[in-house]
């Protein structure tokens, strides 16, 4: 079972290239799940899905199924599966629980890996191609196990539960402590110790959880990276981040989004007629602007990236994604 | 020189969120304003626009009259601790600064709070004229906005009750402005009606900027085969469906498509031409 993570910035159409993809996978009897976190349903259009949901579903592509990623749903999941139930239940309705699931941009990057890797070990799809959430270009989306990790093993944790009698009393002795009656000073001491009873009840979660962090890790090692990127300045960087970024894998592909033919930067012919003279003119600066940026990209990090035109018609549909795939060689190997 | 103003940018990534912040404030240095810049993430968006390659927690003057931090979360935690503990600001916090930041870390509200704690008290500060923070996604806006109150509502009593209700009151006030930068497609479109409707439902009021609209093309003819008709299609159909998303958003200023104009500091230059708020 192979999986592809197709990451990048925002905006700079990840969800179109990962459907792409899975499309012509698909298409080639390959047994496909493409998964989104995108939150306005776009793929759902560009797959005739009017309801995507949670639950992968056949798309009307044989061979190819799609879902979306719903964090707080995946958050419950892992919750039930790793805390005894009582905690579960109790964490279930703890608005930390609520803001880690959904607002703490690490949360949902952990729910989106979190999937993947469930969806590789379920053996259902021979390919699964997933896109990642926006945050911090996409690497959140691979440092996200490691800090999960680190948020229930971490010192604090331990400190503030008490290293090795996690007793509902010992955490309101800790008031005691000096370092902590500052804390309390600071933030009220009511909120302090609504965290801590949050991390109380998370903390009995924490072997299940940080082994399952590890596992998610080496799955997300195993795939096959491929960042997407505009010829744009901060794109570009968030792209460039992806090479030598520690922690998460090489990149195995680049792919440019929205290129303009580099012919365009050409003089317009004498006797045009001077308003398409005009636009051909800036559309070509535009152009060769692009293909510098292009250039410059592949020389410095020896890559051959992937170019995918900038096409007349956004690819909200089948057959404009099928367009899509026919006019950008390369995209159809990965 | 206008009345002291606070602008806080929001829009969904990819839109121009720093360049139109550093537009902003460059307009407002150019006016005479005493102009403090804030980057409220990490990305060095703001930095590049306003030609830096990264900015500090301690403000520098970027250029005359313009003043641009960013801040650090962790920093900013550190500078809040000592004011409320009364103690000079580079005295050593060890244990306490650590625990404090394992708690911010654990509870998202908190580094929110933090972070538009910083950013209302420099508007507190009578240094500045205009501040223009470059603020995080419209994803995340609300709950920048409503950390104040909600640590207002979780803190029964006290000094830290009083700042949020004060940072709550300074947010609501109309000298506080919110500007969501977007751009005339389907998903920006979107994702700014939302936050339109969010921001409305926290009782906030916010100015929509649409970015890079294509100008008019006007052209009668037949179009041929070629790089000619091939630029000018792409262009009609842009242009097109750029009108019909535009349609779809409040009324609001417009930015224009900077054609063959890379250079963030260039793009800054542009807009801040173009920008009338």
């Amino acid at each position: 079972v192979r999986g592809i993570i197709v990451t990048g910035a925002g905006g700079v159409g990840k969800t179109t290239i990962a459907a792409a993809i899975a499309l012509s996978a698909a298409d080639r009897g390959i047994s496909t799940l493409v998964s989104t976190v995108d939150p306005a349903n776009r793929l759902a259009s560009a797959l005739e899905l009017s309801d995507i949901g949670d639950d992968p579903r056949p798309t009307p592509i044989a061979g190819l199924d799609a879902c979306m990623l719903d964090a707080s749903a995946s958050w419950h999941r892992v919750i039930r599966r790793h805390a005894p139930p009582e905690t579960a239940a109790r964490l279930e309705v703890n608005p930390y629980f609520e803001a880690i699931a959904n607002r703490f941009p690490a949360g949902q990057a952990y729910a989106a890996a979190e999937q993947m890797a469930t969806y590789l070990e379920s053996g259902r799809w021979d390919l699964v191609v997933v896109d990642t959430p926006p945050a911090d270009g996409g690497l959140d989306f691979f440092s996200a196990p490691r800090r999960i990790r680190r948020l229930v093993g971490g010192r604090l944790l331990r400190w503030i539960t008490g290293a090795r009698l996690p007793g509902r009393r010992r955490l309101y002795q800790f008031t005691a402590a000096p370092a902590l009656r500052l804390v309390d000073t600071v933030l009220g001491g009511p909120l302090l110790e609504e965290v801590a009873e949050f991390l109380l009840d998370l903390r009995t979660a924490h072997d299940g959880l940080s082994r399952r962090a590890r596992q998610i890790e080496r799955r997300l090692a195993a795939a096959t990276v491929v960042v997407v990127t505009t010829a744009e300045p901060s794109p570009l960087a968030e792209a460039e981040r992806f090479f030598g970024a520690g922690h998460a894998p090489q990149p195995a592909a680049v792919v440019f989004n929205k290129v303009l033919p580099p012919e365009w930067a050409a003089k317009p012919k004498r006797g045009a007629p001077p308003e398409l003279a005009a636009n051909l003119e800036r559309w070509g600066a535009e152009a060769l602007l692009q293909s510098h940026a292009r250039t410059a990209f592949a020389t410095r990090r020896g890559v051959d990236p992937i170019e995918v035109p900038w096409l007349e018609e956004a690819p909200t549909g089948l057959a404009e994604l099928a367009v899509l795939l026919d006019r950008s060689p390369g995209l159809a190997d990965l | 020189v206008a009345a002291q103003r606070l602008v806080i940018v929001t829009g969904k990534g990819g839109t121009g969120r720093s360049a139109v912040s550093a537009a902003l404030a460059l307009r407002a240095a150019a006016s005479g304003a005493r102009t403090l810049a804030i980057s409220m993430t990490v990305s060095p968006g703001l930095a590049l626009h306003l030609g830096r390659t990264d900015l500090a927690y301690d403000e520098v003057e970027v250029s005359p009259g313009l003043f641009a931090l960013s801040i650090d979360r962790r920093q900013a935690l550190n500078e809040y601790v000592h004011r409320q503990l009364r103690l000079p600001r580079r005295a050593p916090l060890g244990a306490v600064a650590s625990t404090l930041n394992g708690i911010a870390d654990t509870v998202p509200g908190i580094r929110d709070a933090i972070t538009i704690g910083k950013v209302v008290f420099e508007s507190w500060s009578d240094r500045w004229d205009v501040i223009v923070a470059d603020g995080p996604p419209t994803g995340q806006i609300l709950s920048y906005l409503g950390a104040p109150s909600a640590i207002a509502d979780l803190v029964p009593a006290g000094l830290v009750k009083r700042q949020a209700e004060a940072m709550r009151e300074q947010l609501d006030d109309p000298s506080t402005e919110i500007v969501i930068t977007t751009l005339a497609e389907e998903l920006p479109v979107t994702e700014t009606g939302q936050a339109l409707a969010d921001l409305m439902g926290a009782g906030f009021i916010a100015t929509v900027v649409a970015n890079r609209i294509v100008p008019e093309l006007t052209f009668a003819g037949e179009l041929r085969s070629g790089p000619l008709y091939d630029a000018a299609r792409l262009h009609l159909s842009l242009r097109e469906s750029q009108q019909r998303w535009r349609a779809e958003l409040p009324d609001g200023p417009e930015l224009p498509y900077l054609f063959g104009l890379h250079t963030p500091t260039e793009v800054a230059a542009r807009l801040a031409e173009e920008l009338t708020l």
